[in-house]
């Protein structure tokens, strides 16, 4: 018959159980190119997202066929061939995860997560905003502090009466222990003397005051000490804003999945711009043969017949520039999204040529080849545009995890040849590294 | 706002509770009941024991059940009670006053079962586990001190993936010291081969007899182990060259927790039955009694009705076991056992029988005494108790293309999903492996074998297996057992696993 309460004691669970995160988030690291992949993602926005994550557990000797359904003992209503329930699919198979034989659990990870994964995965420290290219916008002045001297169209009356009273009950409280006399002839005799101590010292200690004043009504007693102005100062303010280009090719030729991968790879752009400048700001551009400004669902969305003129777009990028995004004040990436199909690569080369002159951060070139990869990534031939760039910059071409890379050398220009899902990482890897989004810093 | 628990009440009605478990028959103890915030609870359901050594798995069934704790808030309808010496068991603060009342008479009959059946008296039989425990975290977290975090944790993960591969048999000791083992075979073959004083034994003399048995006390001489080996930590732990004393200090602990666990493991159908049983019965007398309110009976029935839902595609022990119960008493107060009962074949008849035996009481408590899971599910999961609960095999179909589950009733005939629950029963979910050779290819190499020649196992827990024997034999490790109905070899060298067909000899 013992019931009682036991001594508490600390919470053991919750070191364990960070411990169990910590080897998930080595599998998802593992996992990364796969991961920042899946459609829920992208689709879930910002903030936290829902990704299958493999809720790991010790290996034992136990039955299954990898490839048997499951089966067990129920309880209930109805006849043999009666459904019971379903479960929707944990993502397409090859999926992130998706292996036969583990417990999977959707796990919550915020988008910020996973980001930190990648730059760890690339051996890049957190970021701090400081990095970044702050750009300085003078707005005029702006009232900043008090000092104790200034022109006096600057005097803070407020804060200046504030120092008068202060002294004013300072001076009382001195004039009351210094005499012994009480506070209503003090008072009168601090009020006689307007404010001076010396002169209401002298009247307290030669004459007999009699109270005059019947309650004490405190008022500002001003020293030159007292005064206080207001401080100006020129009014800048250290903006870090960022404004993302995106232009995409709609012509006939570019699927639903390249549009999915060029969404994907704009995703982590922004993630990743969103976190080391303040304010993002994406434009989208689509194109064939004439470009326009469009809003981001029909970017996503149109898909046009006909050819291509990319300059259009790039001359469209120029003049957004010139007209609301001046690089003085704005960080500008521009990312270019195409099959690599372009009937004018002359002009689409020379526009380009004056999108670097207007000193932007970045121009990036997302090369789309899905469904050409029956070739043997070696044969896939350069495209129209991938050529075209390589011959009128200065470029560096190298392959890095399957992902054919083309890197300016004076110009900051990046270009990568996506041929599926998991290039993405990759590609974003390439982007992600610091001496690109630095650039002319 | 909950109320906060009114203490004293409580003590008052768990002393009411002892006094008619007393009254009813029970097996009883003193029971310390501890009074603890939810965490304290959440970490004993999922650390096993009040206090255990840290690891990660722990720390994820904390998580999930916290998760689940957090998200729905209406207290906790779980009992945590272990079969210590005294037994322990918990409350939580912050639960209805009902719900605690609910446990404690819950905890009276488990604390009962622990006490009456042989399988758990087994339990408390191998150690202290209640101390042995609570000083292994603490030696435990000097070893991570003094030898690492990951080091240690390496070795619990592996302990972990064999912890459960103990003998078949609960009561069977088997010999891990190799000399008393081989001594005593070779004895027990010598004896058999003494000559008799029998006539037929008088005539064998000497030539082929003789020169088998000396083949085959040469063979148990050089064999290791000598005899085939269930308990593969106790072994390992003991005979690896690899080990250090600190690492075989953790294996020995988590093989004895695992032992002391294991008959828990085969009665847990009859054990929350039982307590299930119980707390039905102790609720109702103390309403009766106007120990309870209205409204406190209210919060009961709810639980109840949580805790012993219908279960479409899972095995509810808490709803089939209570029903096992009244179908036992039912059955032996209406006289429906014997000869005469199970000959009869007029299905009228047998469903009006009722001699008014009135043994019922007496059988379930014989039962809790005596029985496993296997064995009542056996004796007791007839057509018509199956029928009863609406007993189904379910299986799961997934679509290839969408990836989505599809469940549904696959088999209601009574013998094959009786087959299913006795097949299960059997083994527990524990695959009977042994050691098989512990000096296999005269190098060391450990080899298994798994017995069951009609079970494949699943790939990747297989060589993941593999893998954490590796890590504490040293020496390669190899396994026997079937794919595709074929005998075949899969082994791990450290490299990676191969599986080869079983070589014809």
């Amino acid at each position: 018959m013992s019931i009682f309460v036991p001594e508490p004691t600390s919470e053991r669970g919750r070191g364990d159980a960070k411990r169990h995160r910590d080897k998930q988030k080595e599998v998802l690291k593992e996992n990364l190119p796969k991961v920042i992949a899946e459609e829920s993602i992208i689709t879930g926005g910002q903030g936290k997202v829902k990704i299958p994550i493999r809720r790991l557990s010790i290996p034992d000797f136990r039955p299954g066929k990898s490839d048997g359904g499951d089966v067990g003992v129920g309880q209930g209503d109805g006849a043999e061939g009666e459904i019971l329930g379903k479960r929707p699919g944990k993502g397409k198979p090859g999926q992130a995860g998706e292996e036969p034989g583990e417990d999977y659990i959707d796990t919550e990870i915020e988008i910020a997560e996973i980001l930190e994964l990648m730059f760890e995965d690339l051996g890049l420290p957190s970021l701090e905003e400081k990095q970044v290219k702050e750009l300085v916008v003078e707005l005029g002045w702006k009232i900043r502090g008090t000092s104790k001297s200034g022109p006096w169209p600057l005097l803070n009356t407020k804060r200046t009466v504030q120092e008068g009273m202060k002294r004013f009950w300072f001076l009382f409280e001195a004039l009351k222990s210094e005499t012994g006399i009480g506070e209503l002839i003090c008072f009168s005799a601090l009020k006689k003397a307007d404010g001076i101590f010396s002169e209401a010292l002298l009247l307290l200690q030669n004459a007999v005051l009699l109270p005059i004043e019947t309650e004490v009504v405190p008022f500002p007693i001003l020293h030159t000490d007292d005064l206080r102005f207001h401080n100006i100062q020129p009014d800048v303010q250290y903006q870090s804003q960022a404004v993302v280009i995106a232009m995409m090719d709609v012509s006939g030729s570019m699927s639903q999945e390249k549009k999915y991968l060029a969404r994907s790879m704009l995703f982590w752009l922004v993630r990743f711009l969103e976190k080391i400048y303040e304010k993002v700001v994406i434009r989208f551009i689509i194109h064939h043969t004439n470009a326009k400004n469009v809003e981001e669902d029909v970017f996503f969305k149109t898909g046009e017949s006909g050819g291509t003129y990319c300059y259009t777009a790039y001359e469209l990028a120029g003049s957004l520039i010139d007209t609301e995004y001046p690089p003085a004040q704005w960080n500008v990436y521009a990312w270019h999204f195409s099959d690599g199909e372009d009937f004018s690569t002359d002009r689409t080369v020379e526009e380009l040529k004056k999108l670097f002159a207007r000193k932007i951060n970045m121009f990036g070139y997302g090369e789309l080849r899905v469904g050409e990869t029956w070739r043997l990534l070696h044969s896939l031939s350069d495209s129209e545009l991938f050529t075209a760039f390589s011959k009128a910059f200065a470029v560096e071409k190298t392959e890095v995890d399957g992902v054919r890379v083309m890197t300016g050398t004076d110009e900051p220009l990046l270009g990568i040849v996506i041929t599926r899902k998991e290039h993405i990482f990759p590609a974003i890897k390439q982007f992600l590294k610091k001496d690109r989004w630095m650039t002319h810093a | 706002m909950p109320k906060p628990l009114d203490i004293e009440r409580l003590k008052k009605i768990e002393k009411r509770i002892h006094e008619i478990a007393q009254e009813w028959g029970f097996l009883t103890t003193d029971i310390q009941f501890e009074i603890v915030g939810a965490q304290k609870m959440l970490e004993g359901m999922a650390y096993m024991f009040p206090v255990n050594f840290s690891h990660w798995s722990f720390g994820r069934d904390y998580e999930m059940h916290r998760t689940v704790y957090d998200h729905t808030g209406s207290g906790i309808p779980y009992e945590t009670v272990w079969n210590f010496t005294p037994p322990v068991a918990l409350l939580v603060e912050t639960n209805p006053f009902a719900l605690n009342t609910i446990i404690i008479g819950h905890v009276y009959a488990h604390v009962d079962f622990f006490l009456a059946s042989k399988f758990l008296q087994l339990g408390r039989f191998f150690s202290d586990i209640a101390d042995e425990t609570y000083y292994a975290a603490e030696r435990f977290r000097e070893y991570e001190v003094q030898y690492g975090k990951d080091e240690v944790e390496k070795t619990i993960d592996a302990g972990m993936a064999i912890w459960w591969q103990q003998h078949p048999d609960l009561f069977f000791e088997e010999e891990l010291d190799e000399d008393i083992a081989r001594d005593r075979l070779l004895t027990t073959e010598r004896e058999k081969a003494r000559p008799g004083k029998d006539v037929a034994s008088q005539f064998k003399q000497g030539g082929l007899e003789d020169e088998v048995l000396r083949r085959k006390l040469r063979f148990l001489a050089e064999r290791v182990p000598p005899e085939p080996i269930y308990d593969l930590l106790g072994y390992i732990a003991r005979y690896s060259p690899l080990l250090k004393s600190w690492q075989k200090d953790i294996l020995s602990v988590m093989r004895n927790q695992a032992r002391s666990l294991a008959p828990q493991r085969k009665t847990k159908l009859l054990n929350e039955g039982w307590a299930t049983y119980w707390h039905v019965r102790f609720m109702r007398r103390l309403f009766e009694e106007g120990l309870l309110t209205a409204e406190e009976h209210g919060i009961y029935n709810d639980f109840h009705a949580g805790v012993t839902r219908e279960n479409k595609v899972g095995f509810n022990w808490y709803r089939i076991g209570l029903a096992l119960f009244e179908y036992i008493e039912e059955k032996y107060n209406k006289g429906r056992f014997g000869r005469e009962y199970e000959a009869c074949e007029d299905p009228v008849k047998k469903a009006y029988w009722d001699t008014h035996a009135m043994k019922g009481r007496e059988k379930i408590f014989h039962v809790r005494s005596f029985y496993s899971d296997r064995m009542a599910i056996e004796e007791f999961f007839t057509d018509e108790f199956i029928h009863q609960m609406q007993l189904y095999i379910w299986e799961a179909y997934v679509d290839e293309k969408s990836g989505e589950t599809t469940y549904y009733i696959a088999e209601k005939d009574p013998a094959v999903i009786r087959r299913m629950l006795t097949r299960s029963h059997t083994l527990y979910g524990i695959e009977p492996i042994v050691i098989q050779n512990a000096n296999h290819n005269r190098s060391g190499h450990l080899y298994l074998n798994h017995l069951n020649t009609d079970v494949e196992l699943d790939p990747k827990r297989r060589d993941g297996t593999l893998f954490h024997i590796f890590t504490l034999w040293g020496k390669p490790v190899s396994l026997e057992t079937n794919i595709d109905d074929k005998r075949v070899v899969c082994s791990f060298d450290g490299k990676k696993p191969e599986v080869k067909p079983k070589p014809k000899i």
